[in-house]
């Protein structure tokens, strides 16, 4: 054989290689031009959440849009770009989109690659709670950046962790469950109930809102039941939760691939669901679980997501009309869900800490960031959401309610507000209170700000009455 | 020379009195948990003797869970005993099959949500099964041809090929089948009640027998072709001795390219069930995998008994340590479950590396 | 003799590498040093490990990269102190002396290794995948399942409490940098020069011809598990250097995933010599890194395919896989005429030999 009949085979390597290496070097050598301010999204596009990838972007550069003068690329698919972003005479520049797989390895590459390898400035993200765990730790390392969580649920970014550099203007996973537990006392006469949630971090931290809420106005919680994540059969953990004769309902925090198998195992061992009897957080109403399991679940209230699908206020309507006008029919049109909202929230409250430290980032942008914000589903306050002083959101929640809807189709929709959540649920979580686990926190009375004052909502509408 | 080989016994006997233990404990020793605390003679409900319903439906969820593991590994048992190809896009076949039927079940009879059972008929979950298996053995097929056929022998690299092409199987579906949402198929409306059944003095799912029966019927149907026809005498063969099976003139590469369909269309068959049963989603391919990898390891590689055995043994361990670890504190130790399946198969490996029914070839 | 010129070209190009290395904080911007180079020098050092193992002992194992995060759960549990740098992160925090812990998670990491190795020990080609596979995930399970050493969001703060020799690696990146190139030297050297005594005569012996050994009077899975349990030593150090770069530690870095990252890297550089352990950690972090954000993406839009980078991603591991299958190595090996199983120093590791017991 012929040295160049040999050689043949090495031509497509050597391309592949040779490509690589004019991008490589391209961007070792890298170093920065004009002042320009870099900012990156970091989201999810691969594993559990990986539908969360446009939704996110979307919802980060519809704000970007609306308050910046960004250019859409392509309002079908928000992860084509955006140009054009500025604000005032600073000129913004997406410089990459993170994508993450709910784990923490993906995360650690992703973060460095956007903040070290494109020097992104200012981090719009992440998605996940483990992930923001590390975020949190990168930042307390790294104080000339900023980082605006995006849709992360886990209780230590803010509380624990909490540095600096770091704001979130959503709640947190026991946040969002505010309220669900005394409408689950109240409305449904419930006084022992179980609890089935996934053995991780985001299972414990949303089970602890639930817990928290229900055990505060006299609720008890019989019985913990802890599938492994993404267990492949459910039947025999449904198995350990107590047959619904026996108890007055069953609280569900199962998620991602997992809620469909769960309630089906359930099911299938005790019966078609009763919805009196069930309640979920909300993995029953969001992330696209309205269609899956939605149609199982009808009727049942679901913990909330910081967000009032159906919300009738002018401040609702405003923020929906935003996201519509740029990218139409993102999220089939859900823009109710927190994926969407807590990032264009994001996204605005860079835009407005950039105008008040005049394009400045760093320590100057982590002074300029609003500790006030208007979003879309905010009531209280006139519809000033607040950060409290670990710069973490103290936000209105809205326990919802399954739905079936007039083209079959089923849906949240509001039946309580909780106004003004804080991180600490009433003074429960603290920073050297045991953190969410299997057993944390423990099943206690007492008094929650909101307790007794969760109005109630029909048609979107919140009415002066209280849940009784 | 008739002496017994006591390196050989000591393991053996120790297993042995592992096993006997672990029986005697769910059997009678275990006492039911106590509202509050517990210890380590404590189980969520006691042993088979204090309650036997709970025992009864514990053992059925480990054999139907059995089932579904069943229809998923034989696949890949059959394409590893065969053509020694550890087939790597096994889950991702798994996943397509499911959205390929979700896909096709939503044109048949839906609106972009879950169907209720009500709305779906027999027809109506068969003819997306059997699209779902034919698109995917379709697709198995064409992998087969075109990356494993002229690297025989190149295990390593055939593994990894399928490595790629799974890659790319997943982030595709991600990107064509209903955005990467969770997505389930419904059964039948008839299988979603509970039926009595007599002796053991339970009502048990419907939908859950119908699992097991189809494992069986997957079962019945394998055998049937690897033992009573021509192809499957075929396959056999090769199993036992590829080379010399070749060398008698056998068109063995027409009996990879079978054994490579039928195995695939297996896992897609496996995905519509698994569909049925809760949903299918990204990141379930990776989980099937494992799955299947762990059924043929403990039962032997390239056979069909083993495949059996295998998928109950790791369904019964599954199923019953999530109810049958001690109750001993707040962090103990039913949340170990998984654990225990994966300790089991240590276990195997240790003292039979070939699986319980796997030869060396 | 072509295998002169070769042995010639290869030395050249090393000293280059070498000197290339040595001088890469001045050459390179921050983030390639730290984030390419330490990580493909410490992710090469894992897969020397496994490469060691394939292209001596003709045994393919799974479970080096458990290994490596094993040393680094231990090492993160015995130097963390609650409250300290990792914030309040899970763990037993023990809070020992640095150096302590470190010497015992290296001891401890390789008497698992050994421990592991001896069960493994009497079983070969894909059983033996197999059983590391079967170690790899347990291994996840209980890092991830058991909160008290681990949990699901790992132990964070590691790198804040580094033995005195080694300084402070959290804040001074190139210093950890240099560290991680000495130890990956001195594995290469180790490796080269064990499988020039008589252990590693004797084991690539048992990798041609077991049974003729064991008939020779060699204790065959004796051999193997000590190769094990050296392998798992470089896991070790390997998993060390890792938690001092990362400074984190979670399930998810010794998973499926980064189990099948970590025989990618490996396939790609090459199964049959050590210096594909490196070329491959470096072509995979490369590949990796620049193929996101890049037109070949909307390349896929306009083909109609659909898909993101990751398809991507699979299509160039497909191509590498499809037209070299003893990766880059393997590649050059045949450029200079020594194709399939010719003068390379192991066999041609694509095929996994039929089990045998012994």
């Amino acid at each position: 054989m012929s040295r160049f009949t040999r050689h043949r085979k090495l031509l497509l390597p050597l391309g592949v290689l040779m490509i690589l290496a004019t991008v490589v070097v391209s961007t070792s050598f890298a170093s920065s031009k004009a002042k320009v301010v870099k900012v990156a999204i970091m989201t999810d596009c691969k594993g559990g959440f990986g539908f969360g990838y446009e939704p996110d972007i979307g919802g980060a550069q519809a704000a970007l849009a609306n308050y910046a003068h960004g250019k859409v690329l392509d309002p079908k698919k928000p992860s084509a770009g955006m140009t054009g972003i500025r604000v005032g005479s600073t000129s913004v520049k997406i410089v990459g989109y993170g994508c993450g797989d709910d784990t923490v390895p993906t995360a650690v590459k992703e973060t460095r690659r956007l903040m070290e390898q494109l020097g992104a400035d200012v981090m719009i993200g992440p998605l996940s709670g483990g992930e923001a765990v590390y975020v949190a730790n990168y930042a307390k390392a790294h104080p000339t950046k900023t980082f605006i969580i995006g849709t992360a649920g886990s209780q230590d970014p803010t509380l624990q962790i909490a540095p600096k550099n770091m704001f979130r203007y959503h709640g947190d996973g026991a946040q969002w469950n505010a309220g669900i537990g005394e409408i689950a006392y109240k409305k449904l006469g419930w006084r022992k109930a179980a609890i089935i949630m996934d053995d991780y971090p985001f299972g414990w931290t949303s089970s602890a809102g639930i817990i928290a809420d229900f055990c505060a106005i006299g609720g008890q919680i019989t019985k913990r039941v802890y599938p492994p994540l993404g267990a492949t059969d459910y039947s025999s953990y449904v198995q350990q939760l107590p047959p619904p004769n026996t108890i007055d309902g069953t609280f569900w925090v199962v998620g991602g691939t997992g809620t469909s198998a769960a309630l089906t195992a359930y099911e299938q061992a005790y019966g078609p669901l009763d919805p009196k009897k069930n309640i979920g957080n909300l993995f029953f109403a969001f992330l696209g679980a309205d269609k899956v399991v939605g149609p199982k679940v009808v009727g049942s209230y679901v913990g909330g997501f910081g967000t009032g699908p159906g919300l009738k206020s002018a401040q609702a309507k405003n923020y929906e009309g935003i996201v519509a006008r740029w990218y139409p029919g993102l999220n089939a049109g859900n823009y109710a869900d927190g994926f969407v909202y807590n990032y264009f929230n994001a996204a605005w409250a860079l835009v407005i800490g950039l105008t008040h430290s005049n394009g400045a980032v760093g320590a100057a942008l982590q002074a300029g960031l609003p500790r006030t914000l208007k979003p879309g589903y905010q009531v209280s306050n006139a519809g000033v959401l607040k950060l409290d002083s670990n710069r973490q959101a103290i936000q209105d929640q809205y326990p919802l309610q399954m739905v079936k809807k007039a083209d079959g189709s089923v849906g949240a929709a509001i039946v309580g507000f909780v106004p003004n959540v804080d991180q600490s649920f009433g003074g429960l979580f603290t920073k050297s209170s045991p953190p969410p686990s299997r057993t944390q926190p423990a099943c206690v009375k007492k008094s929650l700000p909101w307790q007794g004052k969760i109005k109630v909502v029909k048609n979107g509408v919140i009415l002066p009455a209280v849940i009784k | 020379m008739g002496n017994v080989d006591v390196r050989r016994l000591i393991p053996r006997l120790t297993v042995g009195f592992l096993v006997a233990g672990v029986v005697l404990y769910i059997a009678v020793i275990a006492n039911p948990a106590p509202a509050v605390g517990g210890s380590w003679r404590t189980t969520t409900f006691g042993s088979a003797f204090h309650d036997w319903h709970s025992f009864m439906r514990t053992l059925l969820n480990g054999l139907t869970f059995a089932g579904l593991l069943f229809i998923v590994a034989s696949g890949f048992s059959l394409i590893f005993g065969l053509m020694r190809v550890v087939n790597m896009a096994h889950g991702s076949f798994y996943l397509l099959g499911g959205y390929v039927a979700y896909e096709v079940q939503q044109k048949m009879a839906g609106s972009g949500y879950t169907i209720a059972g009500s709305n779906i008929n027999t027809w109506e979950w068969v003819l997306p099964a059997l699209v779902a298996a034919a698109v995917i053995g379709a697709v198995g097929l064409v992998v087969q041809q075109v990356f494993l056929r002229w690297n025989q022998g190149q295990e390593l690299r055939q593994a990894l090929i399928t490595i790629a092409i799974s890659v790319i199987i997943a982030d595709q579906v991600l990107a064509h089948f209903n955005g990467g949402l969770a997505s389930s198929v419904t059964w039948p409306g008839w299988t979603d009640r509970l039926v009595a059944l007599p002796l053991i003095g339970i009502d048990y799912s419907l939908a859950r027998l119908i699992v097991l029966f189809l494992g069986l019927m997957v079962g019945l149907g394998l055998w049937l072709w690897l033992y009573r026809t021509r192809t499957g005498m075929v396959i056999r063969a090769g199993v036992d001795d590829r080379q010399m099976t070749s060398a008698l003139g056998v068109n063995i590469q027409l009996t990879f390219a079978i054994a490579f369909v039928v195995g695939s269309s297996l896992a897609a068959f496996g995905g519509v069930v698994g569909a049925s049963q809760g949903a299918v989603a990204p990141g379930q391919d990776g989980q099937w995998l494992l799955n299947s990898l762990v059924v043929v390891i403990i039962g032997g590689l390239g056979s069909l008994l083993g495949a059996a055995a295998g998928s109950l043994l790791y369904g019964l361990v599954f199923s019953f340590s999530a109810v049958y670890l001690p109750t001993a504190g707040n962090n103990c130790c039913t949340q170990y479950s998984i654990l225990f399946t994966f300790i089991l198969l240590a276990l195997v490996l240790a003292f039979r590396p070939q699986g319980l029914f796997g030869r060396f070839s | 003799m072509i295998g002169d010129k070769k042995a010639i070209t290869e030395r050249t190009i090393g000293m280059v590498g070498l000197i290339v290395a040595l001088a890469a904080p001045l050459i390179f911007n921050a983030y390639w040093v730290d984030v390419i180079l330490t990580q493909a020098l410490i992710v090469g050092i894992t897969a020397a490990s496994l490469i060691f193992l394939s292209a001596y002992g003709g045994l393919v194992s799974l479970a080096q990269t458990m290994l490596m995060g094993t040393a680094g759960v231990m090492l993160g549990n015995m130097v963390v102190t609650k409250g300290g740098a990792g914030g309040e992160t899970q763990g037993l925090n023990l809070g020992w002396d640095p150096t302590l812990s470190l010497v015992l998670a290296l001891l401890g990491t390789t008497v698992l290794g050994l421990l592991f190795g001896a069960l493994a020990a009497r079983s070969t080609g894909i059983y033996f995948l197999m059983i590391t596979l079967t170690y790899s995930v347990i291994g996840f399970y209980f890092v991830g399942q058991v909160t008290l050493v681990s949990g699901f969001s790992g132990i964070a703060g590691i790198n804040a409490y580094t033995p005195s020799f080694i300084g402070d690696i959290a804040n001074d990146r190139n210093r950890l940098y240099f560290i991680a190139l000495g130890v990956a030297i001195v594995v290469y050297a180790a490796i080269r020069f064990l499988v020039r005594t008589p252990f590693g005569l004797a084991l690539q012996g048992l990798r041609d011809e077991p049974v003729r050994m064991s008939s020779l009077g060699f204790a065959v899975p004796l051999h193997r598990t000590l190769a094990f349990g050296f392998a798992a030593f470089l896991a070790s150090l390997s998993g060390v250097l890792f938690v001092w770069w990362q400074g984190q530690i979670a399930p998810g870095d010794i998973g499926i995933q980064s189990t099948i990252d970590l025989l990618v890297v490996a396939v790609i550089g090459g199964l049959t010599r050590i210096e594909g352990a490196w070329v491959g950690a470096l072509a995979f972090i490369l590949i990796n890194n620049y193929v996101r954000d890049s037109w070949l993406t909307h390349l896929l839009d306009k083909v109609g395919i659909g898909g993101s980078f990751n398809t991507i991603i699979g299509l160039v591991f497909l191509v590498i896989v499809l037209v070299s299958p003893d990766g880059l190595m393997g590649a050059w090996d045949r450029l200079w005429g020594l194709g399939g199983n010719g003068k390379g120093e192991g066999p041609s590791v694509t095929s996994i030999p039929a089990g045998e017991k012994v």
